[in-house]
């Protein structure tokens, strides 16, 4: 079998030649640590006097940021086949640098949807960005927001589709998996921030309504912009969970987002194509709802956050296909070889039998260490043939 | 939440002393009720975040009429998300939980740096310092502190907890920090058992 029969095989509940192994590499600190590439340092640069405003007039040229946004993912994807994965996922995001007297490092990003991303960089020089703060916490706020960035969501959907059928060069040498992200549920409360949003859910639901159907209409939006090039596997995704639960209650998700959920599997499936949800946290009182909505698998299933593949499996039998659990918080990170070995074991173990689970890491973030994804594929390799004798 | 404020409202206007204490109390029980419910599963972090706002603004309007009366507080607790972390959520659940709960909370924000931490313990000698963190790659900050507080002669004067979605016991097991809390509740628990054992 080839990576792309294999992950398929596994995404149809059927057991493949061995147990595909799905990269999550996107961050540019590991990116340029696998290929063993010097990265350029924006943020130093944008300190330079005289450079800083060149530097920003050119981060923000759709021009100039597709095709430095292009080269990392590309960089992700030969990472990937480096160390020996069968799929990668594949994100397309835009975002804007400004000044920003709040931010660490005096810049920040803003993105289309009205989040701030503070923008700082590693010892190396390695970009690195991280949410920091809402830009539109009150109706009227996030009213004037989506209506000043009409022009940038256009762009947006129009970069996605050209980004997409860009990587469809890769198809035979890794299997892109299509990530429209991010999701509704984060769109909608992240730009407003979560205890704003918490209180409007009460006082002004139709309001909520309202934010969540705009997102609705944009994602449909995105899917189908990534869904114009070969991808077939489409990954999309909200993280309805923090460390202990989800982040509501059901039926409150159930009422706001349901609808919207159903409406995605639909427009994906219409399409031949399958739909697999990232989703954080501790969600396993949300696994029936997502059989519910149609979704075709899961993928994080973050040990930290008390998620175990035996017990999902169990719940959730061959419902839906399983993505992900390495932890990223000790394992990726500082493991020993032996602890990724038996991590690796167990996982396929717990979840592998019958097909259905695609071994990755729970999550990405610049520190998780590619020597020991390396360990991870290869353990893979040696204990995941089928048959299994785990 | 507004008929919670109005309620209150007509214990401003009667400017009774024993009604504020009362409805003080009564929301120090609910919040307590919440968060047991919390922990147990049965309520989410929408209801927890919510109750923590109304009774946030239910104590915006009673403590001026508190100020008057003999300090209650359990002790002081000192909180901040370590350097290069700017995520505050759970840390702001915390402080409205702690609060309620009678405890003096010194909140030193976001992105503090271990300097911060530090000359915070120095000055305010808090009976716990909890620090929360929600990146892997900001996880080391926490390390940081500690073993700063250690060369200071800080560290054995007060109780660290951390939490944050990246942590776990194991790592407050690395850093030698004296607990690990999954939830904002789960963290108050761990400071009321040392405030009473103090």
């Amino acid at each position: 079998m080839n990576f792309k029969e294999r992950f398929l095989t596994a995404m149809n509940h059927e057991e493949p030649d061995q147990v595909p192994v799905m990269g999550l590499i996107m961050d540019p600190a590991t990116v340029n640590s696998i290929l063993g590439r010097k990265p350029t340092d924006f943020v130093g640069l944008l300190h330079k006097p005289l450079l800083g405003y060149p530097i920003k007039a050119l981060l923000n040229t759709n021009w100039f940021w597709n095709n430095m946004y292009y080269s990392n993912t590309a960089g992700a994807l030969e990472g990937a086949i480096k160390l020996g994965f069968d799929a990668n996922w594949t994100i397309y995001a835009i975002m804007k640098l400004d000044k920003d007297s709040r931010a660490s490092s005096g810049w920040s990003w803003y993105d289309p949807f009205g989040r701030i991303w503070d923008l700082a960089a590693d010892a190396d020089g390695n970009i690195a960005v991280n949410y920091s703060r809402a830009l539109c916490d009150t109706e009227d706020k996030w009213e004037q927001w989506v209506q000043k960035r009409a022009p940038l969501f256009e762009d947006m959907i129009t970069n996605i589709v050209s980004f997409h059928k860009k990587l469809n060069s890769y198809g035979d040498r890794i299997y892109p998996i299509g990530y429209a992200a991010p999701g509704i549920f984060e769109n909608s409360w992240q730009p407003i921030g979560f205890v704003n949003f918490t209180r409007l859910i009460y006082q002004k639901p139709a309001f909520v309504k309202k934010v969540i159907d705009f997102h609705t209409e944009l994602y449909l939006k995105s899917l189908d912009a990534v869904m114009k090039s070969d991808v077939e596997v489409v990954l999309g995704g909200d993280d309805l969970g923090q460390k202990t639960g989800p982040m509501m209650r059901p039926e409150l998700i159930e009422k706001f987002l349901g609808e919207s959920y159903r409406r995605v599997t639909q427009f994906v499936h219409e399409r031949k194509r399958k739909f697999v949800f990232h989703c954080c946290g501790n969600i396993y009182a949300l696994l029936d709802k997502f059989i519910e909505w149609g979704f075709d698998g899961i993928i994080t299933l973050e040990p930290t956050a008390g998620m175990e593949l035996g017990r999902v499996r169990e719940q959730v039998g061959h419902k839906l296909v399983l993505i992900g659990n390495m932890d990223v918080s000790y394992l990726m990170v500082k493991g020993t070889q032996q602890e990724v070995e038996d991590a690796v074991k167990k996982a396929i173990r717990d979840a592998a039998r019958g097909g259905g689970y695609i071994l990755s890491t729970s999550h990405s973030h610049p520190t998780v260490d590619p020597v020991r994804l390396k360990w991870m594929v290869d353990a893979a390799h040696r204990y995941g043939r089928y048959p299994l004798s785990l | 939440m507004d008929a919670a404020l109005k309620a209150v409202d007509e214990v401003v206007k009667s400017q009774n002393k024993s009604a504020v204490k009362e409805a003080v109390d009564a929301v120090t029980q609910a919040l307590q009720v919440v968060g047991k419910r919390f922990q147990n599963g049965e309520w989410f972090l929408s209801e927890l975040v919510y109750a923590g706002e109304i009774s946030k603004e239910i104590m915006n309007l009673l403590s001026p009429l508190m100020q008057s009366e003999p300090s209650q507080s359990q002790g002081t607790i000192l909180i901040g998300t370590v350097a290069g972390d700017l995520h505050d959520l759970g840390k702001n659940i915390f402080i409205n939980y702690a609060r309620s709960a009678g405890f003096k909370v010194v909140d030193l924000g976001v992105d503090v740096p271990t300097g911060k931490f530090v000359s915070a313990v120095r000055e305010h000698k808090p009976i716990a310092l909890g620090m929360s963190c929600l990146l892997t790659s900001t996880e080391p900050e926490l390390g940081k502190v500690i073993q700063e507080l250690k060369k200071q002669g800080l560290r054995e004067g007060v109780k660290i907890v951390i939490g944050g979605a990246a942590l776990s016991q194991r790592v407050a097991d690395d850093i030698a920090a004296d607990a690990f809390a999954p939830d904002a509740i789960t963290g108050l628990d761990i400071i009321k058992g040392w405030s009473i054992s103090k």
